[in-house]
């Protein structure tokens, strides 16, 4: 029933056949047909989006291909010197994020292989994260290099790894070698153990928070608050459209009470040796400088700690994670004898004619008990047995006086307890009493335990920061300041005082002076133009029994020397020098620091002509 | 009902002639074409923007005239066409299921075999399937690309040049047309 | 019901069509997966006839180029250009070694290393993709062609292996835009990652501000992406500029000098093919180890250039103590020690702020055209030891931290000079030979 047999109907031929009716019938069957189509192509879209795009459980596939969620990663603040100066900057880095939406479990080998990275962190990295929401990316290496980024360019196409995403983060620069590392202190990823506990409830996995030092301390201040990125990304990983721009807040800058002239100096002063220097304003309780050997180098830690480095540092015998400056607890030795000879006059132990002979030896209490000089200092009063250290002098002073009123004068000026530094892990020390004895051995004190601790042995521990706050608290005439690292903004943390009697005082720095002005112990530390007062200290790690063995012998003494500058200090400096064998070695240390900070305070001040004109502008008595 | 379809329909849409095609010119000219997108391009980078497969979708859902085959043709070489690009399969299928099917449709309401027809086809089927194209990708991968209209429109013209040519070598292997119904 | 089914038939196929294509598409993006077997079915069907399209293509080219048709001389003809690409392969790769040979102890070095193992191919076709820049070649994993290996012509690198099938391959070039690869330049060791272009041109991208590269300098792979083996050229500057964050490199691909008629594809690096574990529904993708560290880089990952930098980024901390620790040294007092003080407050000897003294630190590119002064030969390479190998102070001390590859995990030392798999010929005793002996660009030799 073909109607229309032509073979090659022209374009116009079938108009005419057409009637009326059958028109109109047509154009509806038309119209029918591409409504139905329209219909159909709508139905389609419809399933495209609920099956496809919102359908919840593949909601989170789909979107992987459409929405990424990118974190920016809020910049750390700066830590800064007093001037102002840099300690701590932030450096541009690149850090590669793992999308664990899309993530095939079989490609992690590939990617550890092609980041060296180890594939049981990277698989226990993950595991870790089982309980965040899949859309959020994991860090899985800081610190990229060109290699790294051009492994991952390569191969974050969708055809291989596509979980890889470059991401570009600040990333914490430290000094390098450990300057002011203890100080400081480093970052690193929040652990697990910390996550449980209540004080880091509003961190999250993966967030990079202070771990030690300053940077654990002022944690709060110093991180910001990371922002995010919601950005539409086509099949190439581009970025098309941002759907939500959080911005990172960055952290604060903080600045310190360290002065990087003197810190520098500081350090350099213990470059290949193990101990300590702080340095303090006995007026503010400012910290100045504070040097910890060895050290460890934060820039390793900035990131991810890989074990191996971990596990070296904290077995390394030296322990350079240990701050030294609050946390080493050692005999003062000798550098205690300016507190007992304080605890002599206030006590009034110490009377006019109070001296002793010395002949390098005196028995007490059926012992013999050596001075350092072996030929002995003859007759001692007290400017000379601070000056020469001369221990007999202070073995009889002990003696006289007993435990509880040399703990009662240690205690005073701030020894065996914590000086309350801003900074995290402080120890307290340990001054020795008959109820401190009582209650750790329950054990009655023997008299002859006395005649140790008055030249600074037995059971007395000192860190060099509380030594450095007690010498310098005593010699500004009993003001004891909080010491500090961080500039306080407001409110002084009121100090501890005690009344003192200014001529005692006077007579105890006389005699430091003594120490290194008129060819005492110290006299490494003499500075032209400048008082300096100190007091040096040799302390034995050991009983003198114990240091006779075998392994006694490799324990060398520690050297000690507190020192400031003037009679009336704006300035103590300890140091603390393991295995430096005598005190006098640790003398140039505090010497070069305290030059240091007089002589920039020179620079600073105006040159003579100016203060000239300014003396004669001024008279003195309308300057103050 | 099938008295009145009867009576009315035929009138429409079932008076013209189908051509029909030895099985192996199905299979050999589709190939033949995607053959040439894929290795032409090489020493003549302009003849890239040939689409020699869509013309031959075109003119072989035209020519059959039957919807149905249209689609499946177009199906078909829209998958192969997927299959030699790194993209997903379906993006080209999808289009040339659609180009079929339409050209199908519309062969039946006018003269496929007049030369002006023809180019005007070729052109509005071209500048269809990349936009219909353009649509996908936007809508189903979220590729983001942009959708240049003079250049389509050139391009389209140049390909409805090149289709003339090519549909008169293809009629050529046509066995004989055969009325349909 | 009936009656629309048999009305609306052509429409119910239509929707059915689209559906089902809807479906495989929403499968695909949702998994990310693939549907290999139609893909393996269309190329499997197409790449026979480009391959016979190819063969008569260039037959023909030959017989005109050409002066004898016999078989025999077409084999062995194709055999030697292989040879010959392979020849030059190696020389490229003993110059980029000889620099280093200068550097360090060339012979040692040669040892460690032999040239890659390849698989030549004809490139068969483009793909139809819009913008890509992905070709076909004639060569699938019957072959020993893995997805993820590198694809080079004697001239340079010309992109990766992105699918493989039975007899055929997808190759995306280096010009493609989503195409990325590690390289390294060769006097000024500058180090970044190639990006495609989508263009002619290629960019060098995350290179530091601060580093700089000679126009004309060569750039070579790197080997840190783990697809290319190192050393490898890839192109030489044509553009260096200051860009925003990083500088903008463009480099002029060398691969496709002679056109991309053949290629080479590395079946085995220098280094060894990871096992596959991987489903046998994803195809495998092949990673190389990582390259041996630069020579004569320190042995600790330490921080001297975390960027790859030219210097060691350090902070005014690092500055000051710098600035005492030479004072000290001016007034030869030894902090901490000895009877008497320093004077702070002299002037002292200027700092070069950033520089420690301890190392020194020439920034790589400050001394371009160091490499190419020093004497040719080996020997008297390993006496010199240039100022780009101070530890700490090249941008390579970047991939330091990674492990090095043990000797004993590289292949057996193939002399570079007389490849084992050809057969001994004369390359220059054909002119067609000597076509693709004479590239117009060589790396120069220093």
């Amino acid at each position: 029933m073909n109607l229309f047999p032509q073979r090659r109907p022209s374009t116009f031929s079938d108009r005419p056949l057409l009637t009326d009716d059958t028109k109109v019938i047509a154009a509806k069957l038309t119209f029918f047909q591409y409504a139905a189509l329209a219909v159909f192509v709508f139905l389609i879209t419809g399933f495209w989006e609920l099956q496809v795009v919102k359908e919840s459980i593949y909601s989170e596939a789909a979107e992987r291909n459409r929405i990424k969620s990118r974190p920016i990663l809020a910049p750390r603040g700066k830590i800064l010197d007093r001037d102002g100066r840099v300690i701590v900057d932030n450096h541009s880095s690149f850090s590669l994020l793992l999308s664990r939406e899309n993530l095939k479990d079989e490609h992690l080998k590939n990617i550890a292989e092609g980041l060296n990275l180890d594939l049981t962190e990277l698989t226990q990295r993950l595991a870790r994260y089982k309980k965040r929401p899949r859309y959020e990316p994991i860090i899985i290496k800081d610190e990229l290099t060109a290699g790294d980024i051009s492994f991952v360019e390569a191969h974050r196409n969708q055809d291989t790894f596509p979980e890889m995403e470059l991401i570009h983060t600040q990333r914490r620069l430290y000094p390098r070698d450990g300057l002011a590392a203890h100080v400081i202190g480093y970052v690193g990823e929040i652990s697990e153990p910390e996550l449980d506990l209540p004080e880091f409830i509003k961190y999250k996995q993966g967030d990079v928070i202070g771990k030690d030092g300053i940077e654990k301390q002022y944690n709060e201040m110093l991180m910001g608050t990371d922002g995010q990125r919601r950005v539409l990304v086509d099949n190439m990983g581009n970025e098309r459209q941002v759907l939500e721009n959080k911005e990172a807040r960055p952290g604060q800058p903080l600045q310190l009470t360290l002065d990087l002239d003197l810190q520098a100096v500081a350090e350099l002063s213990m470059e290949g040796r193990r101990g300590a220097v702080v340095a303090l304003d006995p007026r503010s309780g400012e910290v100045l400088a504070m040097v910890s050997r060895p050290a460890f180098d934060p820039n390793a830690f900035a990131g991810r700690i890989p074990t191996k480095l971990w596990n070296t540092i904290i077995q390394d015998p030296d322990k350079p994670l240990l701050n030294r400056a609050v946390q080493a607890q050692l005999a003062p030795g000798s550098t205690f004898k300016p507190i007992m000879a304080l605890a002599g006059l206030e006590t009034g132990a110490i009377t006019e004619g109070f001296s002793a002979s010395c002949s390098g030896v005196a028995n007490w209490y059926g012992r013999p008990f050596k001075c350092h000089q072996k030929g002995g200092h003859g007759h001692v009063e007290l400017h000379k047995a601070l000056a020469q250290s001369c221990d007999v002098y202070f073995y009889a002073l002990g003696n006289k006086m007993g435990i509880d009123t040399i703990a009662q004068y240690a205690e005073m000026v701030g020894l065996g307890q914590k000086t309350g530094v801003d900074i995290p892990h402080e120890a307290s020390g340990l001054v020795p009493s008959t109820k401190w004895k009582m209650r750790a051995y329950r054990q009655k004190w023997f008299a002859g335990e006395t005649i140790s601790v008055s030249i600074g042995q037995g059971a007395l521990i000192v860190t060099p920061i509380q030594l450095a706050s007690a010498i310098g608290g005593m010699a500004t005439g009993g003001v004891w300041q909080k010491p500090h690292l961080v500039r306080r903004r407001g409110t002084e943390a009121p100090a501890r005082r005690a009344e003192l009697n200014l001529d005692n005082v006077n007579q105890v720095v006389y005699g430091m002076f003594g120490v290194v002005n008129e060819g005492g112990t110290g006299v490494r530390a003499r500075l032209a133009g400048v008082e300096v007062c100190g007091k040096t200290g040799t302390a034995q790690l050991a009983s003198n029994d114990f240091l006779k063995t075998a392994a006694g012998k490799s324990m060398k003494d520690t050297a000690w020397f507190v020192g400031f500058a003037n009679k009336s200090p704006e300035i103590v400096v300890v140091a603390m020098f393991e295995a430096g064998e005598h005190g006098n070695l640790a003398a140039p240390i505090v010497r070069d620091v305290i030059k240091s900070y007089f002589d920039k305070k020179a620079r600073m001040t105006p040159p003579e002509p100016a203060k000239a004109l300014a003396q004669a502008m001024f008279p003195r008595e309308l300057r103050r | 009902m099938s008295e009145y379809t009867e009576s009315i329909i035929p009138g429409v849409s079932r008076r013209k002639s189908a051509s029909r095609y030895r099985p192996a010119v199905f299979l050999l000219v589709p190939l033949l074409a995607i053959l040439f997108q894929v290795y032409v391009p090489r020493f003549i980078e302009s003849a890239a923007n040939l689409e020699l497969p869509l013309l031959v979708t075109v003119y072989f859902s035209l020519m059959r005239r039957q919807p149905i085959a249209g689609t499946l043709i177009g199906a078909v070489i829209g998958l192969a066409q997927d299959s030699l690009s790194h993209l997903p399969l379906g993006m080209f299928g999808i289009v040339k299921t659609l180009v079929g099917y339409f050209a199908a449709s519309v062969s039946q309401r006018f003269d496929v075999e007049n030369p002006a027809i023809r180019l005007i086809l070729g052109f509005f089927f071209f500048f269809f399937h990349q936009f219909f194209y353009w649509i996908l990708s936007r809508a189903l991968l979220s590729q983001q690309v942009g959708f240049d209209l003079v250049q389509t429109l050139i391009v389209g013209v140049l390909n409805a040049a090149v289709g003339l040519p090519l549909f008169v070598l293809l009629d050529k292997l046509r066995q004989d047309d055969v009325a349909l119904a | 019901m009936d009656f629309l089914l048999h009305r609306y038939r052509s429409l119910t196929v239509l929707v059915v069509t689209i559906l089902a294509q809807l479906v495989l598409l929403a499968y695909q993006v949702k998994t990310d997966g693939d549907v290999r077997l139609i893909r393996v079915w269309s190329v499997e069907a197409v790449t026979p006839l480009a391959r016979v399209l190819e063969g008569i293509r260039s037959s023909t080219s030959d017989f005109f180029s050409n002066y004898v048709v016999l078989s025999g001389a077409q084999a062995e003809n194709r055999r030697m250009r292989e040879e010959l690409g392979r020849l030059k392969m190696d020389n490229q790769f003993l110059r980029s070694e000889l620099s280093t040979a200068q550097r360090a102890e060339a012979l040692v070095v040669f040892q460690k290393r032999s040239p890659s193992k390849t698989v030549a191919a004809r490139v068969i076709g483009s793909s139809t993709g819009a913008n890509a820049k992905v070709v076909f070649v004639d060569r699938g994993f019957t072959s020993g062609v893995l997805k993820g290996m590198a694809v080079l012509t004697p001239d340079g690198i010309v992109g990766k292996v992105i699918a493989s099938y039975p007899t055929a391959a997808q190759v995306q070039l280096i010009t493609d835009p989503s195409f990325a690869a590690g390289v390294i330049s060769q006097s000024s060791r500058v180090q970044g990652t190639l990006k495609g272009q989508g263009r002619g041109d290629l960019l060098v991208d995350y290179v530091q501000l601060e580093q700089k590269v000679e126009k004309g300098e060569w750039f070579f792979t790197s080997g840190d992406d783990r697809v290319f083996p190192k050393g490898l050229p890839v192109g030489q500057v044509s553009v260096d500029k200051q860009g925003t964050t990083f500088r903008e490199i463009y480099l002029l691909p060398s691969g496709f000098q002679h056109g991309l008629e053949e290629v080479l594809i590395v079946v085995e690096g220098v280094h060894q093919q990871i096992p596959d574990d991987v489903s046998a529904f994803n195809q495998p993708i092949k990673l190389l180890p990582p390259p041996p560290p630069p020579e004569g880089s320190p042995e600790s990952g330490s921080l001297a250039a975390p960027d790859g930098g030219p210097q060691p980024l350090t902070t005014d901390a690092d500055r000051l103590r710098q600035k005492y620790r030479a004072l000290g040294e001016a007034q030869s007092h030894k902090y901490g020690e000895g009877m008497t003080a320093p004077n702070y407050n002299q002037a002292t000897p200027p700092v070069v702020p950033g520089t420690p003294a301890g190392s020194v630190a020439t920034p790589p590119g400050a001394a371009p055209g160091t490499t190419a002064a020093r004497p040719i030969a080996p020997a008297a390479g390993v006496a010199t030891k240039g100022p780009a190998t101070t530890p700490g102070a090249t941008p390579l001390s970047g991939t330091v931290a990674n492990p090095a590859p043990p000797a004993t995990k590289a292949p057996a030392m193939k002399a570079p000079v007389t490849p084992t798999t050809a057969p001994t010929t004369t390359p220059t005793s054909t002119p067609a030979v000597k076509s693709t002996t004479t590239p117009a660009v060589k790396p120069p030799v220093p």
